[in-house]
């Protein structure tokens, strides 16, 4: 007799928490959905601005920008995203400085460990929010980082 | 009410008006073949996008969304891609063996799907052991599938195919009792008096609690004879990849992913008609102004009403369980739904010879 | 009682060295009694193979054993080498260990360190036709160019034996024979969450034999630190196990800051703590919604993804990063945490705790669920220990790993909080350990977060990083067991050797252990239990 008590026992039971497991499922059903449509709320995506989308060179109105190619970002990234192109200039009194021609930054390798950013003496480079990198081809990750024309902000 | 077998009746007069019997019947054959194929493709397509609506909307999303207004072109997207992807054949399988598995499922699925009477006089197939001819007919499929699981000479579909045939074949039993007691109420095996006998009331309120269990035991093996989840183990896609149709591509996948919701709403049809009425109205007796105003409601709008709200139920199923393991399976089958199918049997007996139902 | 003077008594030629922490150096003849003695004495009784780390020390190749006792709570550093680096043999102490298995396994595929007695002689994770030891300081790379070539599975494996009278033979042993139906789970599985492959040995649906197969994903973590400055170095962290890249991440830094000897920041440590909690409950969150997937329940997978989205926009505010965070530098924090966090966090919390009902509602109560959970996978406390199955999986079989409470670091001396540990040690323990955890990291976190300290959320490092020659280790409770960082530092600026204790390698040397018997189904709940992330298997 228990065990026929215990049978029947333990299928009710069952069946229960089957039902609560259907109720809960239920009450998710009726419930808001939590899906984000990409594309189109691209206007209302909220991203933190400390996300690493991108690195960037921030250039001011007159087409300045900080960095003076010391090169410190390019020893510093642990895989080589980095290379800084520069000519070497010598000014009227003699003295020798670099000047960034090309700061070519490889988007491919880049594995965001701000490593960069954080040694720049200059703030000169930061990551901005742009996460859209779909390219069809590597090439086009490699990026140069200062515009056309742009030189060093005065100080 | 409205009698389908007047527009059948009227179209067979005119063929035979212009042609002899043999070629208006032959016609008519052609055309009920094109329909119901039409039909059931229209009908996957349909079942196909309420399952993603479904389940999104029970996992918290709202499924398909981008083609066209609420994904509604989805499917027809799907159904090109199917179409137009390769069928691929592989080294060392069954060649013959592993094309014809697809069309045994399908037709087996095709079969059952004509038994299914949609309105008064909407039958297709029809006759006195309509019940017998559906068990018949489902049970089929199971062919269709061991033999892709075998053919496809790989270890996991050959797993898959062994457990469905475990599977299928035990269920089957419960699937069987279940109707019989039905068939005990009744008294019949013919789908069109089943439901004749449901005109003062549907089975499910006339039989009480013996129908009620037969009920539940009928979803639940219907649930597992159609592979579906918690009982989806042959294609259980976190153990067997996708179980037998694992090496299936192109139109011969798409054969078995019709098939498997084609079964879905032929089970959930058949649930309908013994149990809810299949065509017949709401008829409450002694209130006949209600009852005239549900007659209005057409037929086969209260047949398919009937199967997606079971549909829907078993979509709700399937996705709120986690699925359960082989031994388990078959121990719920043989310990818990066959002794109780057994005794409900023998419960609906007593019912009918001592008149208790209403 | 002393450890040292228990050592010099059982050999007396052991040297000591405390650079770091206490290493006893060992000669390799007396190694193997060495270790069955201090497993099997009973006043030292180190039953716990904390980390095996193969070396390459220039001269001499050799292995660093970091033993625990879990009795006492003890620790000592074995270290042991041979001179002969054409054929480097040491004594293999998987007899004594189960856990030492695999990693031998690992010291012989890095360093060619073949071990007498062990029963699986095989490369782990490179290939078989890998020519030469990688981490050898020696190794020259061009030998390896990409293979196009597919790998064969060797049925046998290599073993050898040092007879009584003295001789080696190479024995073959059969993992294999041509009669069993061996089916390969993996690596491209649904169910194996990454690439790893389970080479399965069945009757029928029974499972007979398991034969894991690792290094789908290998990277060379260990080798690319030895060439990389100290904070270059805290970037791959990260990518070992992203479920809990602020943990790993910790336990660099803190390792580091621990061997330069920085004075870490109030403010910095309940962040730190702070953070490892929330990530902590992203991972068991994660670890919810895998299980349920594997055992079929689609929708409570979404459930759990719903609201892990949630911790991932806080850290996303703070830390920049979703997956991969980059927060923890060393001296503190990459970024102060962001104003909305407090509120954030503690909105999170709240709602956490109301939506955890529904997930025991919906999988936990279930009776489908129950059934596929409990009894599967029995894992004893004394295997979970010999295999160094830290972590939920050891709290689950009733062994008391969690490092927050045997070697305290962050805040976790001030907050109080419970150490989940259940004793039946099926998947279901191992279920609820990490269901109940999800409470225990809120408690903790409701504790801290009203009282984050003001003050600095960096020290100011030195530009170069150098760190003093010794040994260093550290660990910390990362969301899936006992997450060690071992440095071997000959006061350079990067590391002369970097090793990771990974969680997850103990876990999958033991589901042989755990699921033989068991169906193919079981495999799937049990490999869901486990919650092993491959990447940081492979490093």
């Amino acid at each position: 007799m228990n065990s026929f008590f215990k049978y029947f026992h333990s299928l009710f039971s069952g069946i229960l928490t089957l039902l609560i497991g259907m109720k809960t499922s239920m009450k998710v059903f009726l419930r808001k959905k939590v899906t984000e449509k990409y594309p189109e709320n691209r206007d209302t995506l909220k991203i933190s601005d400390r996300f690493r989308g991108t690195l960037v060179m921030p250039h001011d109105t007159e087409n300045h920008h900080k960095c003076v190619a010391c090169g410190i970002c390019q020893i510093s990234c642990p895989n080589g995203s980095i290379v800084v192109h520069f000519d070497t200039v010598v000014s009227e009194d003699g003295k020798k400085s670099k000047v960034l021609t090309n700061y070519e930054y490889d988007l491919g390798n880049c594995m965001y460990c701000q490593l960069c950013v954080n040694t720049c003496p200059h703030d000169a480079i930061c990551f901005d929010n742009s996460f859209e990198h779909a390219v069809f081809s590597r090439e086009k990750l490699i990026k140069k980082l200062n515009r056309e024309g742009s030189t060093l902000v005065k100080k | 009410m409205f009698d389908f077998s007047i527009v059948s009746s009227w179209i067979h007069n005119l063929l035979t008006g212009v042609m002899p019997e043999f070629w208006a019947i032959f016609l008519e054959c052609l055309a009920i073949g094109i329909g119901i194929l039409l039909f059931y493709a229209v009908l996957a397509i349909i079942l196909i996008y309420m399952e993603r609506k479904v389940c999104g909307f029970f996992q918290c999303r709202i499924g398909p969304d981008r083609v066209g207004k609420f994904g509604i072109f989805q499917l027809f997207a799907d159904v090109i891609k199917m179409l137009i992807k390769e069928i691929i054949s592989l080294k060392n399988s069954d060649k013959f063996l592993y094309a014809l598995a697809p069309f045994i499922v399908i037709i087996a699925s095709i079969l059952a799907f004509s038994t299914i009477q949609i309105n008064k006089g909407m039958e297709i197939i029809d006759f006195n052991v309509g019940i017998v001819f559906y068990m018949a007919a489902t049970s089929l499929g199971v062919l269709g599938i061991l033999l892709a699981g075998w053919s496809s000479n790989s270890k996991f579909t050959m797993i898959s195919a062994m457990r469905s045939g475990a599977q299928i074949i035990s269920y089957e039993l419960s699937v069987g009792l279940s109707l019989l007691t039905v068939v005990v109420f009744t008294g019949t095996l013919q789908f069109s008096e089943i439901i004749q006998s449901q005109a003062d009331g549907w089975l499910i309120f006339k039989g009480h609690i013996p129908v009620w269990i037969a009920f539940i035991i009928y979803l639940i093996a219907g649930n597992a004879e159609t592979n579906r989840g918690p009982f989806d183990l042959p294609e259980a896609e976190s153990e067997l990849t996708a179980g037998y149709h694992t090496e299936y591509s192109g139109m011969h996948f798409g054969f078995f992913y019709l098939s498997e919701y084609l079964n879905l709403f032929i089970v959930a049809a058949i649930a309908a008609t013994v149990f809810l009425g299949g065509w017949m109205p709401l008829h409450i007796s002694g209130l006949d102004g209600f009852n005239a105003i549900m007659d209005y409601i057409p037929g086969f709008i209260w047949f398919f009403g009937k199967a997606f709200f079971v549909v829907f139920l078993l979509m709700w199923i399937r996705w709120t369980f986690p699925r359960l393991r082989i031994d388990q399976l078959l121990k719920l089958e043989w310990k818990i739904l066959v002794p109780i199918g057994l005794f409900n049997l023998a419960l609906m007996i007593l019912v009918v010879v001592f008149k208790l139902h209403f | 009682m002393d450890i040292k003077n228990r050592i010099l008594e059982i050999v007396p030629e052991a040297e000591f060295s405390e650079n770091g922490s206490l290493v006893a150096i060992v000669p390799s003849s007396n190694l193997y009694t060495l270790a069955k003695r201090l497993k099997n004495d009973e006043d030292t009784s180190f039953d716990y193979l904390l980390s095996l780390t193969g070396m390459d020390f220039g001269d001499s190749l050799g292995v660093i054993y970091h033993l625990e006792s879990t009795k006492y709570g003890h620790m000592i550093v074995l270290q042991t080498s041979t001179n002969d680096k054409d054929k480097p043999e040491l004594y293999s102490v998987s007899d004594i260990w189960k856990g030492a298995n695999i990693n031998e396994r690992e010291a012989y595929d890095f360093f060619g360190i073949r071990f007498i007695n062990h029963p699986d002689m095989r490369r782990i994770f490179l290939r078989d036709d890998w020519v030469g030891f990688p981490l050898r300081k020696d190794y020259n790379d061009e030998l390896n160019p990409l293979r196009m070539t597919n790998e064969v599975t060797e049925d046998m494996t290599q073993e050898l034996t040092l007879d009584k009278d003295g001789t080696f033979t190479n024995k073959e042993n059969i993992i294999f024979d041509d009669q069993e139906y061996v089916i390969n789970i993996g690596p491209q599985h649904p169910a194996t969450h990454g690439v790893l492959r389970f080479r399965t040995s069945l009757q029928g649906e029974t499972i007979k034999k398991i034969e894991p197969y690792c290094g789908y994903i290998h990277r060379g973590i260990e080798k690319m630190c030895e060439s990389l400055t100290y904070p270059q170095t805290l970037a791959l962290t990260d990518r070992l196990d992203y479920l809990s890249c602020h943990q790993s991440r910790h336990a660099l830094c803190m390792c580091i800051e621990k061997a330069i000897g920085v004075e870490i920041p109030e403010r910095v440590q309940y962040i730190r703590t702070i953070m490892d909690e929330l990530q902590r409950i992203d991972s068991h969150l994660l670890f919810y919604s895998c299980l349920c997937m594997d055992l079929g329940a689609l929708t409570a997978f979404f459930y759990g993804f719903r609201d892990r989205e949630k911790i991932l926009d806080i850290f996303e505010n703070t830390t920049g990063g979703r997956l991969i965070q980059n927060y923890n530098v060393i001296g503190g924090v990459q970024a102060d945490l962001h104003p909305n966090f407090v509120k954030d966090v503690k909105e999170f919390s709240s709602y956490m705790r109301k939506i955890l009902k529904e997930y025991h509602d919906i999988f936990t109560g279930n009776i489908i669920a129950q059934q596929r959970l409990k009894d599967v996978g029995v894992l004893s406390r004394e295997d979970a220990i010999s295999f160094g199955a830290t972590g939920g999986t050891g709290r689950a079989s009733g062994w008391a790993c969690d490092t927050r409470k045997r070697k305290p670091y962050g805040v976790y001396d001030k907050v109080s909080f419970k150490e989940i540990v259940y004793n039946e040690g099926d998947s279901f323990a191992r279920y609820m350990v990490r269901m109940d955890e999800i409470v225990e990291s809120l408690n903790i976190i409701d504790q801290l977060i009203d009282n984050i300290p003001e003050g600095e959320y960096q020290v100011k490092m030195k530009p170069i990083i150098r760190i003093p020659e010794g040994k260093y280790f550290a660990s910390v409770e990362s969301s899936r067991g006992e997450f060690g960082v071992f440095i071997d530092s000959r006061g350079d600026k990067s590391p002369y050797r970097m090793k990771f204790r990974a969680t997850g390698l103990p876990l999958v040397a033991a589901v042989d252990t755990i699921t033989s018997g068991g169906k193919i189904a079981d495999l799937i709940a049990i490999g869901g239990t486990l919650d092993y992330i491959i990447p940081e298997i492979d490093r």
